[in-house]
């Protein structure tokens, strides 16, 4: 378990070497979505704001954000949403949008896996829910879609510096951290239904 | 007569404090967490969250961005008297939902099932929701409960009709299997605070199990010694299982497991749980008859149950 400080663009290099468990802190720049924009671009067609530069760090996340009276924006709490929920634009979004990495909570599914082998992109996730501290790692540089999607939904082009932690929970190589984990947790489910008195072949009467 | 600038100020300040000041009991729970826990990871995800949380409190920002649903629990004394009656409750509680919002202690977070618009203030149909009862006194107590979504969507609320003839083995079956799916991968910020309602229609037992899980205090005990007994086996079983924060394996799965009951048809058992998120998030305050307003540490929901 190895803890990375990367900058983005990140590169082919940079995703590469991470493997699941390790640690990453990002600097650079970033872009926030959430179901409104996958299906905005996705499924109504509409460009993507900035598609022509190279984003390739995308943050699930919806920020609460105030107007300021010089008409900049104020971070006030930021959390990674969860990411399993885009499961069904994952795929897409990876490959047309480019994406070498992407911070949400939870995890990814099957589909976007393969893709994210194929595009050797990963996904990380938070281990805590501390916005409090995060905020202090972000700048707000513009809001695009604001009208159209409404606050949170809208997409944020974010300047970072160090932030994290957040862990590699999909690799470019197929692996998944909680998925590794499930197997522990479904032992010791076996052990604690034993406890309470629940034997292994209980079944419910069947009412429906 | 309690004026309407009186108790919309109150709820108002029960918004501002729950999205930002996380309840001494929870508090407490997290402290208790950090100290057993035994993996490295766990415990500073444990340590930053808490860090966080008591960072909230200093700079008066939301504890986390997912304010969730607003929803209100209020207990009104049998001869309470509120400027505009009854009706205004609901006028003030909206109007204090919009001022929250536009001030950053709420996010607009509440949309359109369908289509996704946003009307920008958390207010639309049936939401925030309302919960009350009438209890002796003139006094006017509100509970503000930020329920997250995280907790709500991922599996950790739900409910299953069980046989009587299946017993507690069945209950306690549906919720050890309930909670192992819905903290795959942390879906539901665990540790959570778990609330269980047993018995009742599918309407009763969730909102009980909502009512456990958001108004009972962490570590607080079921009087009747059976569900204590539920209560307490079940929390031994549940931090059993090595889910950890946010999914990622620990020591501390849920922080307290509460349970409440209602008389029901035996001909199924209903069991319903819902889950609060590790940063369980509410606010109380008492309006008295004179228009004094006080926080409560508790939102005292079943007292004389």
């Amino acid at each position: 378990m190895k803890t990375y400080h990367l900058k983005t663009p990140l590169s082919q290099e940079d995703v590469e070497k991470l493997e699941i468990g390790d640690v990453v802190y990002l600097t650079g720049e970033a872009f926030t979505c959430r179901s409104r924009l996958h299906r905005w671009v996705l499924d109504e067609n509409h460009p993507l704001p900035d598609a022509g530069k190279q984003r390739d760090l995308l943050i699930h996340v919806g920020p609460i954000v105030l107007p300021e009276p010089d008409g900049k924006w104020r971070l006030i709490s930021f959390m990674p949403t969860s990411s399993i929920r885009f499961e069904k634009w994952g795929a897409r979004a990876v490959d047309e949008w480019g994406l070498r990495m992407i911070v949400g909570k939870t995890t990814m599914g099957e589909e976007t896996m393969a893709m994210m082998r194929e595009k050797k992109c990963v996904h990380v996730s938070p281990q805590c829910v501390s916005p409090n501290s995060w905020i202090q790692h972000i700048e707000i540089e513009k809001v695009d879609l604001f009208r159209e999607l409404g606050t949170i939904e809208a997409t944020w082009s974010l300047k970072i510096d160090e932030l994290g932690p957040f862990v590699v929970d999909i690799d470019c190589r197929g692996n998944n951290l909680y998925k590794n984990h499930e197997a522990e947790v479904d032992a010791n489910r076996e052990k604690a239904l034993a406890d309470l008195g629940i034997d292994a072949d209980f079944e419910y009467t069947k009412l429906y | 007569m309690i004026k309407r600038e009186i108790f919309e100020e109150a709820i108002f300040q029960a918004i501002a404090k729950g999205s930002t000041t996380i309840a001494p009991d929870v508090c407490a729970a997290f402290e208790e967490a950090i100290g057993r826990e035994s993996r490295p990871a766990a415990r500073e995800g444990l340590q930053k969250t808490y860090d966080s949380i008591k960072l909230s409190a200093q700079l008066k920002n939301p504890a986390c961005p997912d304010t969730g649903w607003p929803i209100f629990y209020f207990k009104v004394g049998n001869e309470c008297q509120l400027e505009g009656g009854m009706m205004a409750l609901e006028e003030a509680t909206r109007a204090a939902v919009r001022r929250a919002t536009g001030s950053g202690f709420l996010r607009a977070t509440m949309k359109h099932p369908l289509t996704g618009y946003d009307p920008g203030d958390n207010v639309g149909n049936n939401v925030p929701n309302f919960t009350y009862q009438f209890v002796p006194g003139k006094d006017l107590e509100v509970t503000y409960v930020a329920k997250g979504g995280g907790s709500e969507c991922f599996g950790g609320t739900r409910h299953r009709v069980v046989a009587f003839a299946d017993g507690i083995k069945g209950i306690e079956k549906v919720v050890i299997d309930s909670f192992v799916e819905a903290t795959r991968s942390g879906g539901i910020c665990p540790p959570n605070v778990l609330g269980i309602g047993i018995g009742g229609t599918a309407n009763i037992a969730a909102n009980l199990a909502k009512e456990a899980a958001c108004l009972r205090t962490v570590g607080s005990r079921n009087p009747e010694p059976q569900f204590r007994k539920i209560e307490e086996d079940l929390y031994t079983a549940l931090n059993s299982l090595g889910v950890g924060i946010m999914g990622i394996g620990g020591d501390t799965s849920v922080l307290g497991v509460n349970v409440e009951y209602a008389y029901t048809h035996i001909a199924g058992i209903c069991v319903a749980i819902s889950s609060n998120c590790m940063v369980a998030r509410r606010g109380s305050f008492r309006v008295t008859a004179e228009g004094a307003m006080e926080e409560m540490d508790s939102p005292n929901w079943f007292e004389g149950r």
